[in-house]
């Protein structure tokens, strides 16, 4: 498939002016008309939001502690990379093909300089022929209709054209059946993949399909031969520590995630969940900075969410810091408040309750009925379980830790549940909570079925 | 040791961006004035190549050289090669025939085997009469890499193994699948079984990937 390059708009990023000008030469030697450049990070994404490029040469070194690998993450977390726009990133290191192995977001591909325009051109046609050959799959993928692309790829992947992307074509697979929920698909379509070849990422995958299925301890065991043979693969980091919360095991989860993020200090994602870890196990000093970092740092525009607030609010409630959860929580505007969903608003009634009984209490007991009526979320629980405590209406605390014990998160909350009990002098109550919970558990295991 | 390593690793990179430079004003002169400048692309290519893959077997004789290894277009690898080295070796009279009969994907590490495949064929074209051959076929779980030229042969296949074939065997043997490896063979003529077209009666590489 030949490219018109005349037709399409380059943008070159790289902090170097003599590397900016080399790219540049490239590209116009290959036959690129329009050429526009980045020198670092902030400038990328500005002018990749208002005037998305076709083709972006990336440098993987960006300066200030930036690398192309952030930028490329950002870009596609906040979706700002249309299907057809070309990400190259350009390297002087050979060693950039580790980074590209370990990585869950790759570029469309990678070159390794010098190299020459017919190389360059090589490389952007076959990055166009594949987006071609996905093109009406991703069409479908990205509007979650879930069986129309497994159908298009199903149909494709066998044709003569398909058999250059047939680890791509599985790997797509096994990742559209977990989205769609279907765990056990998408396990029977990693460990496909692993048959034919150790990838880490199919390795990740499986857990991640065992994890969705609540197989908890096998989960583990998977994701921790991946963390093992590939120490540098930190999504796998991500989801070990996932695992590990899901089982209660909240120090562990911190510890990989704090190693995971010293090394990548600008994730913030990441930083999220080592909030929530370090949260769950009791290190709230360290949930605290975290979240305190995100609501700070990450500065694309929307990143930093409602969910956001309320995790810095709630990080500092765990750490007695009260004033500043107060502060966080009335920076809210009432009409953002009003807005929220309701577990929103539960846990930001909740939060002010406890950081400030005066400007909250009231609040907090108009919202009762609906608290003890509704499905919701279980951080939203425990937040509600937080602040009855804190005012003594035993009854929506009873109730809030009934269905948190009885639910799927039970060994993850089952520590913090606790401590907020023992606060209260009430250890032997939650006990007996439990020991309801799993009396209860029984009578239903023995119930007959179908009825 | 690793403070040494980076010093090496950073020394290098500053190069290659500087080749890179050269390189890029090369070619829009070329393109500028309507000149055929591309030997001087290649030599700036090949030293920027010679020290990645001094790079490479520092870290093999070290022992910790690792992999990435990804599913790779066997066919799309072999035109990078011939793109690489196909205009040098006519400069030099020598024909680079492709035969590739591979048109799936297969798990290896891109960079490290085509910088090996890289080396082969200019070894071969150093040797050749008038034709190098770059193969590549699959029998079972095994992918064949095959180089020849009609050249007068190694003449002990054996003995004196340069730089270049140190990180080959290296390399090859480093990719392992289901507990079986890679691997790499020389001889001349027949020595090592039929490939895909004809012999050429000089030296072969092949290399074998599982």
């Amino acid at each position: 498939m030949a490219i018109d390059y005349r037709n399409k708009r380059f943008l070159v990023i790289d902090d170097q002016p003599m590397a900016r000008e080399s790219l540049r030469a490239i590209a116009q030697t290959a036959g690129a008309f329009t050429v526009d450049f980045a020198p670092g990070y902030q400038d990328a994404i500005f002018k990749i939001r208002n005037n998305c490029p076709d083709i972006i040469l990336c440098d993987y070194v960006l300066g200030e502690g930036r690398s192309g690998q952030q930028l490329l993450e950002e870009l596609r977390r906040f979706n700002m990379l249309p299907d057809e726009t070309i990400f190259m990133m350009v390297t002087g290191e050979q060693s950039y093909e580790q980074v590209v192995a370990a990585v869950e977001l790759v570029p469309d591909d990678y070159i390794i300089k010098p190299f020459s325009p017919d190389k360059l051109m090589l490389r952007l046609e076959r990055v166009a022929a594949k987006k071609d050959f996905f093109a009406e799959f991703y069409r479908e993928k990205r509007k979650q209709e879930y069986e129309k692309a497994l159908a298009i790829l199903a149909a494709r992947k066998d044709s003569d054209e398909g058999r250059a992307y047939r680890f791509e074509s599985l790997r797509q697979e096994a990742e559209v059946h977990l989205a769609a929920g279907n765990a056990e698909k998408a396990e029977v379509a990693y460990r496909g993949i692993l048959e034919k070849y150790e990838f880490p990422w199919a390795r990740a995958g499986v857990a991640k399909s065992l994890h969705q299925q609540n197989r908890l301890s096998e989960a583990r065991e998977e994701i921790e031969k991946v963390v093992a043979a590939a120490p540098n693969y930190f999504d796998a980091s991500d989801v070990k520590a996932n695992i590990c919360m899901a089982q209660g095991e909240h120090e562990e989860a911190q510890k990989v995630l704090d190693a995971a993020a010293k090394k990548t200090p600008r994730n913030y994602l990441r930083k999220r969940l080592l909030a929530e870890a370090a949260e769950l196990n009791g290190d709230t000093e360290t949930a605290r900075a975290a979240m305190a970092d995100v609501v700070a740092n990450d500065t694309m525009p929307g990143a930093v969410s409602t969910e956001d607030q309320l995790s810095l609010a709630r990080t500092q409630v765990g750490a007695n810091d009260l004033i500043s959860a107060e502060k966080v929580l009335l920076l809210m505007r009432e009409a953002e408040v009003m807005n929220m969903e309701l577990a929103h608003q539960a846990s930001y009634l909740a939060l002010l309750a406890v950081a400030s009984p005066e400007k909250g209490k009231k609040r907090f007991a108009g919202l009762r009925p609906a608290l003890l009526a509704s499905p919701l979320p279980s951080i939203s629980r425990v937040d509600i379980l937080r602040a009855a405590l804190a005012v003594d209406d035993r009854e929506l605390a009873d109730g809030q830790a009934r269905e948190l014990m009885s639910g799927e998160d039970a060994k993850k909350v089952f520590g913090t549940v606790r401590k907020l009990y023992a606060l209260q002098g009430r250890e032997n109550d939650f006990r007996e909570i439990q020991r309801q919970v799993a009396l209860q558990r029984i009578h239903h295991d023995e119930a007959p079925t179908g009825s | 040791m690793h403070r040494l390593l980076d010093v090496l690793a950073s020394g290098v990179h500053d190069t290659k961006n500087q080749l890179f430079y050269a390189e890029s004003q090369i070619a829009e002169a070329e393109a500028k004035h309507g000149l055929d400048l591309s030997e001087a692309r290649y030599a700036i290519e090949t030293a920027a190549a010679r020290l990645s893959r001094t790079l490479t077997a520092y870290h093999l004789l070290r022992n910790d050289a690792q992999l990435a290894v990804a599913p790779v277009v066997v066919a799309d690898l072999c035109d990078e090669v011939v793109l690489d080295q196909r205009k040098h070796l006519a400069h030099a009279g020598i024909e680079l025939v492709l035969a590739c009969g591979v048109r799936d994907e297969w798990p290896l590490d891109r960079d490290l085997i085509t910088d090996v495949l890289n080396n082969a064929v200019q070894n071969a074209g150093r040797h050749a009469r008038s034709r190098v051959r770059l193969s590549a076929w699959n029998e079972d779980d095994t992918l064949f890499f095959r180089v020849e030229d009609d050249g007068p042969g190694y003449a002990d296949p054996e003995h004196g193994r340069s730089t270049g074939l140190i990180v080959a065997e290296r390399v090859a043997s480093l990719h392992e699948r289901r507990g079986r490896y890679g691997s790499m063979h020389l001889g001349n003529g027949g020595d090592l079984g039929n490939s895909a077209g004809d012999e050429l009666g000089g030296a072969v590489f092949e290399l074998r990937l599982p």
